[in-house]
Parts: structure tokens; sequence; C-alpha cells
């Protein structure tokens, strides 16, 4: 049928025809903070007078901006755990059951991407000030924990529809394997590719979230996003354009990441 | 196919492996007082081929579940040799059981899976691994150990999921509908290495399906189930042939059900007159039942047990072809006689044959080919839908 095929390649010509000034519209703005990073200037400015390194050395060389990358790392990692152990567990825990409530239970699960991040930082911020725990990165953690949960439930439920067949822990109970080993030889497997996917996004979530960190943040407990944000405010420094390279080269390698765990999960099933 | 014949082990087909298994008084209820499975009492024995056949809903799978350990009994005992096991988790229960579309883990390979039960079981890693390459050998899989089960073809993974089910040495078999969603040809082909392993390894299987064929062609002994009990328990010639009641005659492949009432006793036959006289009279043989005179009654008779004439007879009963279709082996027929339709399969070539619509006929059959089955059956309604 070369008629039609011919019809679906111009199909495809006109969708792409349409489709990449999009694109171009919504990449471009964070694209072109890259050659601003690239800038001679002292100053924050476009166009940028190429080209120097000058911005990644002063960043890397501020041992403020050095500490609150680290601290963003570090409270994006617990977070990500948390949100990993918290959104697995209740994928697994909710697989293939019904029971009254479970919609409900579910959409408390999901309830932080829907709810207002202000108003989840404020809940946060007088929580913890009550708990005496505000000024270090661990309110932080949690609270991104909380939030990258849902994504992760979402992506591990999804791949445990997908590659669980509820017949294969019958199977293996029936073969003998205690709870722990239906966990390990049959929820693993499954689960792993959607679990991975899950903390990619969850990554890309925690480590560029202002607002939660913006609330709970510290002396010592400034993330990297706070620190940008706080520094556009004041002194537009060049460094804001080599913090920001960095969240988009993070961005990329998370997004890849999770496409070859898609595309690993495709090939298994 | 049948790679896995080996004439060297056909030896083992006279030991007797499994234990005896025994169900007492299973009754199953998800609430309500609604039960699913009432009364179920059977006992599978040493090396026996025992089957549920049922229609969907019948509870032969739930009865099977319970046995597996996957459904808690609302009452009664599941019975190994005489210890109930019925409060036991599955993983402490030692039964293979073989899933519809097999279940084998999909990550792991032939070898992998067949060892997983030994696995389980603590069983040392050299120890399981000479253990399951004995077992696939015997399978006749031997070539096929770092396979995935996806790379396998429906009947190997068929023999991978046994394997895995057998390595173990487990009291018995447990197949839920295995073959289900598979077409007949290869149903076929899989129903006879079922059969051939069953009786090579000698081990007692407890079988589900709603396939009447399938469980005449298996089975030692069919239990036929019907809304949660088992109607009738028996070695699938006597189920067939003396059926116990209008349902198990018209699950049991095809019937005719002609009610009637029952007079007596004459010269061991037992008289029942259609209902009203005018219809006729049939001596058929009592089967061992005590009826009273009066009593309602149902008389089945297959189609292929019914002779066609031309020509009126004493013992025959006049009636007209509605339709006939020719189906290659044999013709059908569907007649009104009776005061109903009949179906009647010819198989032979006669003037008979060439019958079609609208054509007087007279019909009849020998005494013993005609069951007397007790009347109205209280809860259980006849499956119209399933006399064909």
């Amino acid at each position: 049928m070369s008629a039609s095929r011919s019809l679906r390649l111009s199909g495809h010509a006109l969708l792409l025809i349409a489709s990449a000034p999009i694109l171009l519209f919504l990449l471009l703005p964070s694209l072109i903070i890259v050659p601003m990073a690239l800038s001679k200037s002292q100053m924050i400015q476009f166009p940028p007078e190429w080209i120097s390194l000058h911005s990644f050395v002063d960043y890397l060389g501020d041992p403020q901006w050095v500490d609150s990358t680290l601290l963003s790392f570090q409270v994006t990692i617990v977070a990500v755990l948390i949100g990993a152990v918290a959104g697995g567990t209740a994928a697994i825990a909710l697989h293939g059951r019904s029971f009254a409530g479970k919609g409900l239970l579910v959409g408390l699960i999901m309830m932080p991407i829907v709810i207002p991040v202000v108003i989840m930082a404020l809940g946060d911020y007088l929580l913890f000030a009550q708990l005496r725990l505000l000024g270090s990165w661990v309110p932080i953690a949690v609270a991104h924990g909380v939030l990258a949960t849902p994504y992760v439930f979402i992506s591990a439920q999804a791949g445990l529809t997908s590659e669980l067949n509820p017949a294969l822990v019958r199977s293996a109970r029936s073969l003998g394997a205690r709870p722990t080993s239906v966990l390990y030889h049959v929820y693993w497997p499954a689960i792993r590719p959607g679990l991975l996917a899950g903390s990619m996004l969850g990554f890309a979530v925690s480590f560029d979230e202002v607002v939660l960190a913006l609330f709970l943040q510290g002396a010592n407990a400034v993330t990297l996003p706070v620190r940008t944000f706080s520094a556009i405010q004041y002194e537009l420094t060049p460094k804001i354009a080599a913090s920001a390279s960095l969240f988009i080269a993070l961005a990329l390698v998370a997004l890849g990441l999770q496409a070859l765990a898609a595309r690993k999960t495709g090939r298994l099933s | 196919m049948n790679s896995a014949v080996q004439p060297g082990t056909l030896s083992a087909s006279s030991r007797k492996a499994g234990r005896e298994v025994e169900v007492r008084g299973l009754w199953k209820s998800y609430g309500e007082g609604e039960y699913v499975v009432r009364d179920v009492n059977f006992a599978l024995r040493p090396g026996e081929f025992l089957t549920l056949l049922g229609p969907s809903g019948s509870g032969k799978t739930t009865t099977l579940m319970m046995v597996a350990g996957f459904e808690n009994p609302t009452r009664g005992e599941i019975l190994v040799d005489g210890h109930d096991i019925a409060l036991r988790p599955p993983e402490q229960r030692n039964f293979g059981v073989v899933f519809q579309g097999y279940a084998l883990f999909p990550q792991k390979n032939v070898l992998e899976n067949v060892e997983f039960g030994l696995r389980m079981r603590g069983v040392p890693p050299a120890d399981r691994r000479r253990r399951a390459l004995d077992m696939l050998d015997r399978v006749g899989l031997a070539d096929f150990t770092t396979r995935k089960p996806r790379e396998l073809s429906g009947g190997q993974q068929q023999r991978v999921a046994l394997a895995r089910a057998l390595v173990f040495e487990p009291d018995a078999l447990l197949l839920d509908e295995p073959l289900g969603a598979l077409d007949r040809k290869l149903r076929e082909s899989l129903q006879n290495e079922i059969k051939e392993l069953q009786k090579r390894f000698g081990i007692s299987i407890l079988f589900v399906t709603h396939d009447q064929d399938e469980a005449m062609m298996m089975s030692d002994r069919i239990a036929v189930m019907a809304e949660g009990r088992i109607v009738q328990i028996g070695p699938p010639s006597d189920v067939y042939l003396h059926p116990a009641t209008p349902f198990v005659a018209g699950f049991l492949g095809e019937t005719n059900l002609v009610p009637g009432t029952y007079q007596g006793m004459d010269d061991g036959y037992a008289v029942v007159d259609f209902k009203d006289a005018a219809r006729g009279r049939v001596r058929l043989p009592a089967d061992g039942r005590s009826l009273t005179a009066g009593e309602a009654v149902v008389v089945s008779v297959r189609p292929e047990r019914i002779r066609l004439l031309t020509d009126h007879a004493e013992t025959t009963f006049a009636g007209l072809v509605a339709d006939c279709t020719f189906m290659g082996r044999h013709t059908r027929y569907r007649i009104q006689a009776l005061g109903q339709a009949l179906t009647v399969s010819v198989t032979e070539w006669s003037p008979t044959s060439a019958l079609c619509a609208g054509a007087p006929v007279w019909l009849g059959w020998q005494a013993e080919d005609a069951q007397i089955l007790s009347g109205p059956e209280g809860a259980l309604p006849m499956p119209q839908e399933i006399v064909r």
C-alpha cells in the first residue's frame, strides 16, 4: 500500500512542521541559559559575551554554592529513597486488592501532586517548627520525600500492572515461597523498572523544588534552587547560569535513565 | 513432541507416588450465607487422576484453591494421609500446582524455574541443580535449561510447569484448567502429555476443567459439580452411562430428557409412562433406584442410541422430522416426538439418512439404552443451555 504509506509519511511531515516550533518555544528559554553560563561578563546578561568558563570556576570556588549543591544532592537522594520505599511498598500493598476505601487511599497518596505546594509548605513549616526540627536539612528531605512518593507510586503501580501476573504470586507460594521470598522473587523483578523510572521522576521533582525548600530552609540548609532563587533577587551573578546548566544536565541524565528503564520494561513484556 | 517417552523410565508407572488427599465436608462462603462450595467430599487416591468437572460457578476452582491453600474453607477438613492441613498456608503444604497460562517466572530461565521449589525448601545448590536437571531430562527439556519461558512453545512451557511442580516430590499435583486458553489441537496433544507424565511418575492428580471431553479422556474418576456440590462421582463410563441426575446426563455428552411417570416394576424393568399415556410407555433398567409408583421421573436417551425407522413397529413412537444437519461423521436430526423436540444422531448411511424436514418417522431404542433419572431436582435446575 504505497499510497497510504506516502499519506502517512506526509502526515508525519505535517506533524513535524506543526510541533517543531512549539517544541523550540518550550525548550529555548531553558537552553538559553547554557550560552549565558559561558559568558565573559561579570553580570548575567543576554546576549552573552563569549566565551569563558569563569562562571563555572566562580561557582565551584564559592563554598556557599558548593555546600548548597552537595546539600541538594543529599536532600534529593534521601527524598527519593523515602519516595521509593513509600511509593513502592504502597504499590505492592494495593496491587490486585480491592477493598472499601481503596480509591480514597490512592487519592491520599496522590495528594502531594494535587494540592498547592505553598499550602503543603506552610503546613510542613508549622509542623516542623512545632517539632523544633527547623534549620536542618532533614525536614526538607522528608517534605520532598512526600512530594516524590506519588510519582514513584504511579510508576511502580503501572509497572506491576503490566509486569506482574497475579498467578505468579500463587505459583511461588505453592512452590514453598514465604512472603519475603515472594517479595524478592516475584514482586521485585516486576517492580524494579517502574521503581527506577519513578525514582528518576522523583529525583527531577525534588532536585529543583524551590517552594518547600524556601519555607523549610535554615542557615545551614539552603538548597541549590533556593540559593539560585535568592541570587536572582540580589546579585544576578553568572553562577546562576552555571548552576542552571547543572540542573539541565541532571534533568537530561534523569530523563535518559528513565527512558532506558522504560525501554527495558518494554523489552521484558 | 513425545521425546518425553523414554522406555527406561516406564517401569516407574507401577510405582505410586503421592499420598491420599481427602476432603471432608468442605464448605465455602464469602459471607451473607451464600455458599459457593457446599459439603464437598472426596478422596484422591495415590496415583489417581481425579477431575472436578462442572460449569463455571460450580465451585470446582474454589474447591481446588482450598486444597492448594489459597482460599480458607468456611468449614471442613482437608486431610493428607490423615493429617488436617486446612489451616496451613500454601507454602507449608506440599502440592505441585499448575495454573492456567502456567505462571512460569518470566525473569528466570528454565533451570531456575524448576529449581525454585527445591531452593525454597533449602536444598543445597549442587543438589537441587542435579535434581532439576534430572527432572528436565525426564520431561525431554534437557537442551532448554538456559532458555527463558517466553522463548519456549506452549507445549514446552507446560512441561516446565509440570517439571517445576514435580521436582520436589509433592503429595499430589493440582491442575487448574491448565489448557483452558488453548486451541483444540494443541490442547489434545497437551492432554496426552499430561496423561503420559502422570502414568510415568505415578503421581496423583486433582484436575479442574469445564470441558467434558477433556474430563472423559483423562480421568480415572470424574466428580461432576453443580452449584457448589458434587452431584456424582465415579469412573467416566459410569458417569456417562449411568448419570445420577438430569444435570449430569446433560452435562456429560448430549442427551434427550423426556419427563414421565413411574408405574412400577415389570420383569426386572422399570415401566414409565410418558406424560399422558397416549404418548407411550417404555421399559428400562431401574439402575437400582427405589421408586414409588406414580413418582415423576425423567428418562434420558442419548441421541446416538435412538433408532430411526420409516415404518411403524410395536415399540416405536411416531415423530416428524423438524430439520436435519449433515455433520460429516454423522447426521443430526431434530425430531418432534413425545411432545417435545428430540435430538437423534445417525451414523450409518441408510434410507433414513435421506429423510428431511416434514417426513414422518418412527423412533425407538433398546431398553438398556435409556436411563431413568429421579424426578424434578429440587435446587438443581436442568442445564438447558448445556443440553446441546
